[in-house]
Protein backbone atom coordinates (compact mmCIF):
# COMPACT_ATOMS: atom_id res chain seq x y z
CA UNK A 1 0.00 0.00 0.00
CA UNK A 2 1.27 3.68 -0.73
CA UNK A 3 1.71 6.17 1.72
CA UNK A 4 -0.98 7.97 0.49
CA UNK A 5 -3.52 5.40 0.27
CA UNK A 6 -2.65 4.20 4.10
CA UNK A 7 -4.94 5.23 6.98
CA UNK A 8 -3.72 7.82 9.21
CA UNK A 9 -3.00 5.87 12.66
CA UNK A 10 -3.48 7.70 16.31
CA UNK A 11 -0.15 9.45 16.56
CA UNK A 12 -0.43 10.60 12.64
CA UNK A 13 -4.08 12.18 13.32
CA UNK A 14 -2.90 14.04 16.64
CA UNK A 15 0.28 15.27 14.56
CA UNK A 16 -2.42 16.40 11.77
CA UNK A 17 -4.70 17.99 14.61
CA UNK A 18 -1.29 19.90 15.76
CA UNK A 19 -0.61 20.83 12.20
CA UNK A 20 2.68 18.88 12.20
CA UNK A 21 1.62 15.80 10.37
CA UNK A 22 3.90 15.73 6.85
CA UNK A 23 2.12 17.07 3.80
CA UNK A 24 2.64 13.27 2.16
CA UNK A 25 0.70 12.00 5.11
CA UNK A 26 -1.85 14.64 4.88
CA UNK A 27 -2.48 14.31 1.37
CA UNK A 28 -4.55 11.18 2.40
CA UNK A 29 -7.23 13.01 4.03
CA UNK A 30 -8.45 14.69 1.07
CA UNK A 31 -9.36 11.38 -0.34
CA UNK A 32 -10.40 9.50 2.87
CA UNK A 33 -13.84 10.33 4.54
CA UNK A 34 -13.29 7.95 7.15
CA UNK A 35 -9.94 9.37 8.41
CA UNK A 36 -10.86 12.93 7.49
CA UNK A 37 -14.19 13.02 9.95
CA UNK A 38 -11.34 10.94 12.98
CA UNK A 39 -9.69 13.66 12.58
CA UNK A 40 -11.54 16.66 12.68
CA UNK A 41 -13.12 15.20 15.85
CA UNK A 42 -9.71 14.67 17.35
CA UNK A 43 -8.73 17.73 16.63
CA UNK A 44 -12.03 19.43 18.36
CA UNK A 45 -10.96 17.79 21.77
CA UNK A 46 -7.26 19.02 21.34
CA UNK A 47 -8.32 22.88 20.15
CA UNK A 48 -11.18 22.57 23.81
CA UNK A 49 -7.88 21.45 26.47
CA UNK A 50 -5.29 24.12 24.47
CA UNK A 51 -8.03 26.83 25.10
CA UNK A 52 -8.55 26.04 28.56
CA UNK A 53 -7.93 28.88 30.73
CA UNK A 54 -4.65 28.93 32.25
CA UNK A 55 -4.32 30.54 35.67
CA UNK A 56 -1.71 32.47 38.12
CA UNK A 57 -1.87 32.56 41.86
CA UNK A 58 -3.02 34.87 43.92
CA UNK A 59 -1.51 37.86 45.23
CA UNK A 60 0.98 36.41 48.18
CA UNK A 61 1.10 33.27 47.03
CA UNK A 62 4.94 33.37 47.52
CA UNK A 63 4.95 34.56 50.71
CA UNK A 64 2.76 31.77 51.80
CA UNK A 65 4.62 29.05 50.77
CA UNK A 66 8.00 30.82 52.05
CA UNK A 67 6.61 31.24 55.39
CA UNK A 68 6.46 27.19 55.72
CA UNK A 69 10.06 26.86 53.85
CA UNK A 70 12.41 25.59 56.53
CA UNK A 71 16.00 27.57 55.63
CA UNK A 72 19.30 25.89 56.67
CA UNK A 73 20.54 27.95 59.73
CA UNK A 74 25.05 28.25 59.98
CA UNK A 75 24.50 25.60 62.99
CA UNK A 76 23.23 22.84 60.82
CA UNK A 77 19.82 23.00 62.15
CA UNK A 78 16.72 24.45 60.29
CA UNK A 79 14.51 27.17 61.27
CA UNK A 80 10.56 28.77 59.69
CA UNK A 81 11.45 31.89 58.27
CA UNK A 82 8.91 34.46 60.57
CA UNK A 83 5.79 35.05 58.48
CA UNK B 1 -7.23 18.76 37.64
CA UNK B 2 -9.32 19.80 40.51
CA UNK B 3 -11.66 21.80 38.87
CA UNK B 4 -11.45 24.41 42.02
CA UNK B 5 -9.30 27.52 41.64
CA UNK B 6 -8.61 27.99 45.35
CA UNK B 7 -8.14 24.86 45.81
CA UNK B 8 -5.61 24.50 42.70
CA UNK B 9 -3.95 27.32 44.79
CA UNK B 10 -3.81 24.71 48.01
CA UNK B 11 -2.26 22.00 46.85
CA UNK B 12 -0.13 24.58 45.12
CA UNK B 13 1.09 25.73 47.68
CA UNK B 14 1.51 22.16 49.05
CA UNK B 15 3.75 21.46 46.35
CA UNK B 16 5.95 24.07 46.86
CA UNK B 17 6.37 23.87 50.64
CA UNK B 18 6.89 20.23 49.75
CA UNK B 19 9.54 21.41 46.74
CA UNK B 20 11.19 23.73 49.15
CA UNK B 21 11.99 21.42 52.32
CA UNK B 22 12.46 18.51 50.20
CA UNK B 23 15.24 20.09 48.01
CA UNK B 24 18.00 17.86 48.56
CA UNK B 25 16.26 14.65 47.50
CA UNK B 26 16.09 16.55 43.95
CA UNK B 27 18.10 14.03 42.05
CA UNK B 28 19.79 16.36 39.15
CA UNK B 29 19.28 13.62 36.11
CA UNK B 30 15.69 15.08 36.14
CA UNK B 31 13.96 17.91 34.86
CA UNK B 32 13.08 19.72 37.60
CA UNK B 33 10.04 20.82 36.35
CA UNK B 34 9.12 17.09 35.93
CA UNK B 35 9.83 16.76 40.08
CA UNK B 36 8.10 19.60 40.55
CA UNK B 37 4.74 18.32 38.57
CA UNK B 38 4.98 14.67 39.79
CA UNK B 39 4.65 16.21 43.35
CA UNK B 40 1.43 18.28 42.41
CA UNK B 41 0.41 15.54 40.63
CA UNK B 42 0.80 13.48 43.73
CA UNK B 43 -1.36 15.92 45.89
CA UNK B 44 -4.47 16.45 43.59
CA UNK B 45 -4.37 12.80 42.80
CA UNK B 46 -4.16 11.97 46.59
CA UNK B 47 -6.49 14.88 47.21
CA UNK B 48 -9.27 13.40 44.51
CA UNK B 49 -9.27 10.16 45.95
CA UNK B 50 -9.37 11.33 49.35
CA UNK B 51 -12.61 13.18 47.85
CA UNK B 52 -13.96 9.95 45.85
CA UNK B 53 -14.28 8.31 49.80
CA UNK B 54 -15.74 11.24 51.40
CA UNK B 55 -18.26 11.53 48.43
CA UNK B 56 -21.63 10.41 49.49
CA UNK B 57 -23.38 8.01 47.43
CA UNK B 58 -26.38 8.67 45.61
CA UNK B 59 -27.53 4.93 46.29
CA UNK B 60 -26.70 5.58 50.07
CA UNK B 61 -24.05 5.26 52.58
CA UNK B 62 -21.36 2.30 51.90
CA UNK B 63 -22.20 1.28 56.07
CA UNK B 64 -25.99 1.27 55.04
CA UNK B 65 -26.81 -2.40 55.65
CA UNK B 66 -31.13 -2.47 55.84
CA UNK B 67 -33.52 -1.13 53.12
CA UNK B 68 -34.01 2.00 55.99
CA UNK B 69 -30.69 2.50 56.20
CA UNK B 70 -29.80 3.19 52.17
CA UNK B 71 -33.05 5.23 52.28
CA UNK B 72 -32.02 7.24 55.31
CA UNK B 73 -28.45 7.80 53.75
CA UNK B 74 -29.56 8.07 49.83
CA UNK B 75 -29.23 11.78 48.23
CA UNK B 76 -32.88 12.85 47.50
CA UNK B 77 -33.25 14.81 44.06
CA UNK B 78 -36.78 14.85 44.11
CA UNK B 79 -38.85 14.24 41.12
CA UNK B 80 -37.87 15.43 37.64
CA UNK B 81 -37.91 15.29 34.05
CA UNK B 82 -34.06 14.66 33.55
CA UNK B 83 -32.16 12.00 35.46
CA UNK B 84 -30.08 12.53 39.18
CA UNK B 85 -26.79 11.95 36.86
CA UNK B 86 -27.67 14.57 34.66
CA UNK B 87 -29.02 17.15 37.65
CA UNK B 88 -25.74 16.62 39.89
CA UNK B 89 -24.05 17.39 36.34
CA UNK B 90 -25.69 21.10 35.15
CA UNK B 91 -25.07 21.92 38.49
CA UNK B 92 -21.71 21.59 38.35
CA UNK B 93 -19.60 25.00 37.33
CA UNK B 94 -16.90 25.20 33.99
CA UNK B 95 -17.62 24.44 30.43
CA UNK B 96 -18.67 21.31 28.40
CA UNK B 97 -14.66 20.23 28.12
CA UNK B 98 -13.66 20.62 32.33
CA UNK B 99 -16.97 18.91 33.16
CA UNK B 100 -15.82 15.88 30.68
CA UNK B 101 -12.22 16.50 32.19
CA UNK B 102 -13.40 15.44 35.73
CA UNK B 103 -15.39 12.40 34.65
CA UNK B 104 -11.75 10.92 33.55
CA UNK B 105 -10.06 8.76 35.58
CA UNK B 106 -7.10 10.81 37.97
CA UNK B 107 -4.50 9.03 35.68
CA UNK B 108 -6.13 9.78 32.40
CA UNK B 109 -6.64 13.30 33.55
CA UNK B 110 -3.15 13.89 34.68
CA UNK B 111 -1.58 12.82 31.06
CA UNK B 112 -3.79 14.71 29.29
CA UNK B 113 -3.38 17.43 30.66
CA UNK B 114 0.26 16.83 30.60
CA UNK B 115 -0.18 16.53 26.82
CA UNK B 116 -2.48 18.91 25.37
CA UNK B 117 -2.73 21.82 28.44
CA UNK B 118 1.42 21.84 29.35
CA UNK B 119 2.35 20.76 25.95
CA UNK B 120 4.60 18.07 27.50
CA UNK B 121 6.23 15.00 25.16
CA UNK B 122 4.81 11.45 25.48
CA UNK B 123 8.32 11.14 27.18
CA UNK B 124 8.07 13.73 29.47
CA UNK B 125 4.87 12.68 30.84
CA UNK B 126 6.52 8.78 31.13
CA UNK B 127 9.08 10.39 32.95
CA UNK B 128 7.19 12.45 35.13
CA UNK B 129 4.67 10.54 35.80
CA UNK B 130 7.00 7.52 36.42
CA UNK B 131 4.94 5.68 33.74
CA UNK B 132 5.79 3.17 30.74
CA UNK B 133 5.78 5.09 27.63
CA UNK B 134 3.52 2.63 26.07
CA UNK B 135 0.92 3.05 29.05
CA UNK B 136 1.22 7.07 28.49
CA UNK B 137 0.00 6.77 24.53
CA UNK B 138 -2.75 4.05 26.06
CA UNK B 139 -4.13 6.45 28.83
CA UNK B 140 -4.00 9.62 26.68
CA UNK B 141 -5.64 8.03 23.54
CA UNK B 142 -8.46 6.57 25.45
CA UNK B 143 -8.46 9.88 27.28
CA UNK B 144 -9.17 11.65 24.47
CA UNK B 145 -11.62 8.93 22.76
CA UNK B 146 -13.43 9.49 26.51
CA UNK B 147 -13.67 13.42 26.26
CA UNK B 148 -15.14 12.53 22.67
CA UNK B 149 -17.48 11.26 23.42
CA UNK B 150 -18.59 13.02 26.68
CA UNK B 151 -18.71 16.01 24.50
CA UNK B 152 -20.65 14.37 21.60
CA UNK B 153 -23.17 13.17 23.99
CA UNK B 154 -23.75 16.64 25.05
CA UNK B 155 -24.46 18.13 21.57
CA UNK B 156 -26.93 15.40 20.58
Amino acid sequence: MSDISMHLNTDEIELWAQGLLPAARAMHLADCSLCRVEAERERKVILELVQLPKFAPSAGFADRVMAQVKIPTPSGDWEQRPS
Amino acid sequence: MVRDRALAEDLAQETFIKVLNGIKSYRPEFKFSSWIFKIANNAAIDHLRRKSIDTLSLDGAPSAETPDQVRATSLQLGDRTESPLAEVENRELGTAIERAIARLRPEYRSCIMLRHVEGYSYEEIAETLELPLGTVKTYIHRARNELRGYLEDRRD
